[in-house]
């Protein structure tokens, strides 16, 4: 390897000292939690003593299972409706060449540019007053489908956007009803897209408190629950909690890494 | 169509009468986008075993009438019949076509076989008939051996292959062709050019080829039409079209001819004096004209004599003039031949590579019949 003058060195030392300092802002919070999670003295935690008990604590609280459940419910539901909703919206957008094209485009997009709450209360009054339903499950994943659908959208119209239409055309010519077209042609090429969009508004609702509080009624979920325990200031058993959610999500993650590396999933066709 | 039919007639006789039909029929078809007029009142009829060629610049139409064959596009007004039957009015995959696409899309998530048998398995064919029909169509198309290949791990040349073998595996009654080869390389073009020729041939479905470049279209159809602005200007064997256009567009479009403008001075006969920027251009008088007209004159490279100076006598009524030979650009079988004549005005001449006697900035002849070109009244803009 050639001399590295001094001055590149300058340039390569700046350099990886911000990439470092970038990642330990990005992950100190959460190490730390994880950290925390496993000692005893939890508000000053050095020098460490380790512990299991608050992850014995939380394996005991029968609430937090119950929250779990009705959070993963809250995400499939709002998943499966935000990416089918924005798989048709951006179908449409790109489909359909109208002049009207970047209205609608922000039409979609516009509860990003909305707080949080205000879409719970709105969505609140309108599922109370106007469609009469309770505050439950269902008016929960209709409420927080109005904001993942914004993300959903923009994840999927950003590969739909190098899809060639014209390959629907073919599929037509070549026999074709749009229904088969779309199933034969149009989904195995987008599908990724679609995956990545129910992820985004898994996680979203799954995750969510201020809209899915508003419209889920007395039902506990695990954002509200944790919101209700700091009535009682931070309990310990938050940091377990946080740590296992983190540690499933990382292990999905890691999961569909090795898939894709080894070759047992394609996300979608991989052009020249 | 079929409802009007006898019916003590026999299959084979229905056949016949199908036979009768002609393949693709257009009558009258009309097609505006906003105010512009793409395709302008076209009818055509193209039979069985017809290599026919809409060759026109762009915009001038061509592949708007090719997507109204194929359904893509709705006609404003007239009709479209395929095979005999009405199908104006039905969408694309009712219409029992083929059609290649201009950049192949072949579908990249498919691998070569699944392309391929993509028409059968919407017509809900048998699996052992579609294998069968796979396997004929690979050896048309000289592709065996590759059909587990991705389109993406494919040459140019063999995409086209896989593209026309989907295009052709259903026997369409008509294969509809949009710019195929525009997107490959000279030297494939010119193998591909031999191939579609052979699979036409061989299969004898109607081929439509959309193209730009008159050199495909004349070296590859039997019949074509020159469009422009949406319209027609002439339908015809190709050699008809090349060697007697109709109208000035056609006569300057194919063979990209020289162009030469002058006024008429006086008329003898059928043939026409004509002032060439100073020199008397003798020409086949256009209809109508008069003294005093003034006239498009096309003369296509290859139709012109070049000589050293007196080398021969000129024929009976040949225009003969006098000019430099400004240079020779070898084009292989043939060269081009730049001359400057004495009115300024420059000519190119096609003719044999190897001329020993005509050296560049030397004095050169050149001569020509007057039906050698094309005349016609120039039009007012």
């Amino acid at each position: 390897m050639a001399a590295v003058s001094p001055k590149e060195r300058v340039v390569v030392v700046s350099q990886s000292s911000l990439l470092v300092f970038l990642y330990i802002f990005l992950y100190f919070p959460i190490f730390f939690i994880i950290y925390v999670s496993f000692v005893d003295n939890t508000v000053w935690p050095f020098p460490p003593v380790f512990t299991w008990e608050w992850y014995e604590r939380l394996w005991i609280m029968s609430d937090f299972h119950l929250g779990l459940l009705n959070s993963f419910l809250i995400g499939i539901g709002t998943g499966a409706l935000s990416s089918i909703f924005a798989a048709s919206a951006a179908i449409g957008l790109l489909k359909y060449q109208s002049r009207l094209r970047g209205l609608f485009a922000v039409l979609y997009l516009s509860p990003l540019f909305v707080a949080g709450i205000l879409i719970g209360i709105s969505s609140l009054m309108f599922h109370r007053n106007i469609l009469g339903l309770p505050g439950n499950l269902t008016s929960a994943i209709l409420a927080n489908t109005t904001q993942a659908l914004s993300f959903a959208f923009l994840v999927i119209l950003a590969q739909l956007t190098r899809y060639d239409w014209r390959m629907d055309e073919a599929a037509m010519v070549f026999g074709a009803r749009p229904a088969r077209c779309f199933w034969e042609v149009t989904l195995p090429t987008i599908w990724p897209s679609v995956l990545g969009a129910f992820l985004v508004s898994f996680i979203l609702a799954f995750n969510n408190l201020e809209v899915t509080f508003y419209n889920v009624g007395a039902i506990p979920t695990l954002p509200t629950i944790a919101w209700g325990t700091l009535r009682h200031g931070i309990e310990p058993e938050l940091y377990s909690l946080a740590t296992v959610i983190n540690g499933l999500v990382f292990f999905i993650l890691i999961i569909l890494f090795f898939l894709i590396r080894l070759g047992f999933v394609r996300l979608g066709y991989r052009g020249q | 169509m079929s409802a009007a039919l006898p019916h003590h007639l026999t299959s084979l006789q229905l056949r016949d009468i199908a036979m009768t039909e002609p393949a693709l029929k257009l009558e009258q078809v009309e097609k505006s986008f906003d105010k512009v007029r793409a395709v302008d009142k076209v009818s055509l009829e193209v039979n069985t075993g017809e290599f026919f060629s809409l060759l026109g610049p762009s915009g001038s139409g061509k592949t708007t009438l090719l997507r109204i064959i194929a359904g893509l596009e709705t006609p404003g007004n007239g009709t479209v019949h395929i095979g005999g039957r009405d199908v104006t009015r039905l969408p694309p995959y009712a219409r029992g076509i083929g059609m290649v696409f201009q950049d192949f899309l072949l579908f990249p998530h498919k691998i070569v076989a699944d392309n391929i048998i993509f028409p059968l398995k919407m017509q809900r064919l048998p699996e052992d008939k579609q294998k069968e029909q796979l396997n004929w169509i690979l050896s048309l198309v000289r592709m065996e051996g590759y059909e587990d290949r991705y389109p993406h791990q494919l040459s140019g040349g063999q995409k086209q292959r896989v593209a026309l073998a989907r295009g052709l595996v259903s026997r369409p009654d008509i294969l509809l062709l949009d710019e195929p080869l525009a997107n490959l390389d000279l030297e494939l073009r010119k193998e591909m050019e031999v191939e579609m020729r052979r699979f036409q041939a061989e299969l004898d479905i109607p081929f439509i080829y959309v193209t730009h470049n008159q050199e495909e279209a004349l070296t590859l159809s039997s019949r074509m039409a020159v469009m422009h602005n949406g319209k027609f200007e002439q339908v015809g064997a190709k050699l008809d079209l090349y060697n007697n256009p109709k109208t000035r567009f056609v006569a300057a479009f194919l063979g990209s001819p020289n162009y030469i403008q002058g006024q008429i001075k006086r008329m003898e006969g059928t043939i026409a004096i004509l002032d060439w920027r100073g020199l008397d251009l003798r020409i086949p008088a256009p209809a109508n004209a008069t003294s005093g007209d003034k006239i498009d004159y096309f003369l296509k490279h290859e139709r012109i004599l070049i000589q050293s100076l007196r080398e021969s006598e000129p024929a009976k009524g040949e225009n003969r003039f006098e000019g430099t030979l400004r240079d020779i650009i070898f084009k292989g079988q043939h060269s081009a031949y730049f001359v400057v004549l004495e009115n300024g005005e420059e000519l190119v001449v096609n003719a044999a590579t190897e001329m020993p006697s005509l050296k560049i900035r030397h004095a050169v002849e050149v001569g020509w019949l007057p039906e050698a070109g094309d005349a016609f009244l120039k039009e007012e803009d």
